[in-house]
């Protein structure tokens, strides 16, 4: 019982800061601490947020920015993965000598770049898919270089002298070595990803859960505002929080990187992933991006007619939320 | 210089060959990707005139702000939180970790109905960025300290002070100085962001007109001086922890959010 009570004070240690700061949200304004016109309370931007979902215009936009960023890093890791194993494990010499180049291309600027990949591919979804792919493929790239690289030499020594052979020896001994370091850069590569599409949508796009908010702040929603960002700041701490779990609960082989101390008591969940787990997310990634899809394609159909839909024009300082203000 | 040298050279001379040949032989567009000397010549012009100078120092000013203000909060916060109140820490950490997920290109709209939208709200969107890494590389750094390095100088006798000065930054330094550089690089990106967004200078600005009047080849100049700048900073974040963490064996290898190689 002792370590129930530990566990339920942790739970509402940790939860304190999100749940003061919530209700300081809700309290601030409504005691005109704060100009309830710009900030509205809590209560008013969750009833924006349920306005949004029963239209069902939420979900659309949700579904779009996630198929963008699903797309883009399977692109991503399309390019990046098999890259990285190759360069990392047979043409080394090769991936030092591009290795300064590498980098300096990985430093540079993604929204730089929107400009140019529009220039080659048109204003559609392309471009954005471009910038995420782009944004996503350097962490998939050099994580999967380091991973491959660091292989543990005894594992590979001792199965070689066990005479395995060189199938084997990938699937067996170096896969599985390499994936826990791949992983993390994958997990970095969505999170990442996520940040930029939603600024990417900003600039221009016609949906998107950047578009929601872009376009709330261009019609004065206020509440429409907050009830965006709310909704892209919980889907991805939610996706974070999930790739984490994730590595935790698929590399149960990988020894505990505890970096904190205190966070090294977190137990490891006993239940692990099979087959219908699998299945289940290959399932709800195809979903998305079948869904996703229909959606995306009839959304830029509706852009396309004249007269109606959105602005698709970029970053001009007129259609841009800055300066009309 | 040894052979690996000399390969890196070979394969950057290689990569910048092909993007003046490439185009110039028509294998790529040279409307969409506009050969070396063209960007060259363009970045020569734009500086003999100064319109490039002005704009680069804006920005440099703009990104380095942000980057000081990041450095002045959350650096203080890192070790308050990392040193002296862990529960206070603990507490807080989720909520943290949601304030970094609230990307600042969306927290602008909301930030100019209080600062407007002059240049405290660029440098507050760049800051608010570059506060997140730096303060959990601090509180990381400090709360992975040798314990038997604190051990062994409290056992010496230091005071809480000494003890903090002399054992505990020192030790945290590496990975301050990772979270350092990662919140430089995410500086140069929310730079332009923020200048595309609402500004009328900047070299994200220039990058957004020469888009307007399709200036390939502008836009190319802007991308590359803005590369430039990002890898000069890393560059020079690098050299100072060189030469101020003399004692680290290796490099600190946060994992977090970094975009470099692990294996340094």
């Amino acid at each position: 019982m002792v370590t129930v009570n530990a566990q339920a004070g942790r739970l509402v240690l940790r939860s304190s800061g999100v749940i003061l700061f919530l209700l300081l949200w809700e309290l601030a304004p409504r005691l005109e601490w704060l100009d309830p016109y710009f900030v509205p309370p809590l209560s008013v931007v969750i009833g924006e947020a349920g306005t949004l979902l029963r239209e069902g215009s939420l979900p659309i936009h949700l579904l779009v920015s996630v198929w963008r960023a699903i797309v883009g890093l399977l692109v991503a890791m399309a390019i990046g993965l098999p890259l990285g194993f190759l360069l990392a494990s047979r043409f080394q010499q090769l991936a030092e000598a591009i290795d300064p180049m590498l980098r300096v291309l990985s430093q540079v600027n993604p929204f730089t770049l929107l400009p140019v990949f529009m220039l080659f591919f048109g204003i559609g979804e392309t471009a954005k898919v471009a910038v995420v792919a782009w944004v996503s493929v350097w962490p998939i790239l050099f994580y999967g270089m380091t991973a491959a690289r660091e292989v543990d030499p005894v594992q590979i020594k001792s199965a070689a002298s066990m005479g395995i052979g060189s199938t084997d020896m990938l699937l067996k001994v170096i896969l599985p070595g390499a994936l826990p370091t791949t992983f993390v850069g994958i997990r970095i590569a969505a999170s990442l990803t996520f940040y930029i599409l939603v600024a990417a949508e900003m600039l221009g796009a016609g949906a998107g859960l950047g578009w929601l908010v872009h376009n709330a702040a261009m019609n004065y929603l206020i509440p429409r505002i907050y009830a965006g960002a709310a909704c892209i700041v919980v889907l991805g701490f939610v996706l974070n929080r999930f790739l984490l779990w994730l590595e935790r609960v698929l590399f149960v082989w990988r020894e505990e990187i505890s970096i904190l101390p205190g966070e090294a008591a977190v137990a490891v969940s006993p239940w692990r992933p099979g087959r219908y787990a699998a299945r289940a997310l290959v399932g709800g990634v195809l979903a998305v991006l079948l869904f996703g899809g229909i959606e995306v394609q009839r959304i830029n159909r509706e852009a396309a007619e004249p007269g109606g839909g959105h602005s698709h024009h970029f970053g001009t300082p007129v259609d841009s939320g800055g300066s009309s203000f | 210089m040894n052979r690996a040298t000399v390969n890196k050279i070979a394969a950057t001379l290689l990569f910048l060959l092909s993007w003046e040949i490439l185009p110039r032989t028509g294998l790529l567009n040279p409307l969409f990707v506009p050969p070396l000397s063209a960007v060259l010549v363009t970045i020569h012009d734009q500086t003999v005139n100064g319109a490039l100078a002005s704009h680069t120092l804006i920005s440099l000013q703009r990104a380095l702000s942000g980057l000081l203000v990041a450095v002045l909060v959350g650096l203080p916060l890192g070790l308050l939180l990392g040193g002296w109140y862990s529960r206070l820490q603990q507490g807080l950490e989720p909520l943290m970790e949601l304030l970094a997920q609230a990307n600042p290109v969306i927290l602008a709209h909301i930030i100019i109905f209080f600062i407007g939208i002059g240049e405290s709200a660029k440098i507050f969107i760049i800051a608010w960025l570059c506060i997140w890494p730096i303060t959990f590389s601090t509180i990381t750094g400090i709360r992975t300290v040798d314990r038997s390095l604190l051990k062994a100088a409290r056992s010496l006798g230091l005071g809480r002070w000494q003890l903090f000065v002399k054992v505990v930054l020192p030790a945290s330094a590496p990975s301050i100085f990772t979270g350092l550089r990662l919140a430089a690089g995410y500086a140069f990106i929310m730079l332009i962001a923020s200048e595309m967004m609402g500004a009328s200078s900047g070299l994200g600005w220039l990058v957004v007109q020469s888009q307007e009047s399709y200036h390939a080849t502008r836009i190319f100049a802007g991308a590359t001086v803005i590369t430039f700048l990002a890898v000069a900073t890393d560059r020079l974040i690098k050299l100072v922890e060189g030469r101020v963490v003399v004692w680290s064996d290796s490099a600190s290898r946060e994992d977090y959010l970094k975009l470099q190689r692990v294996t340094e």
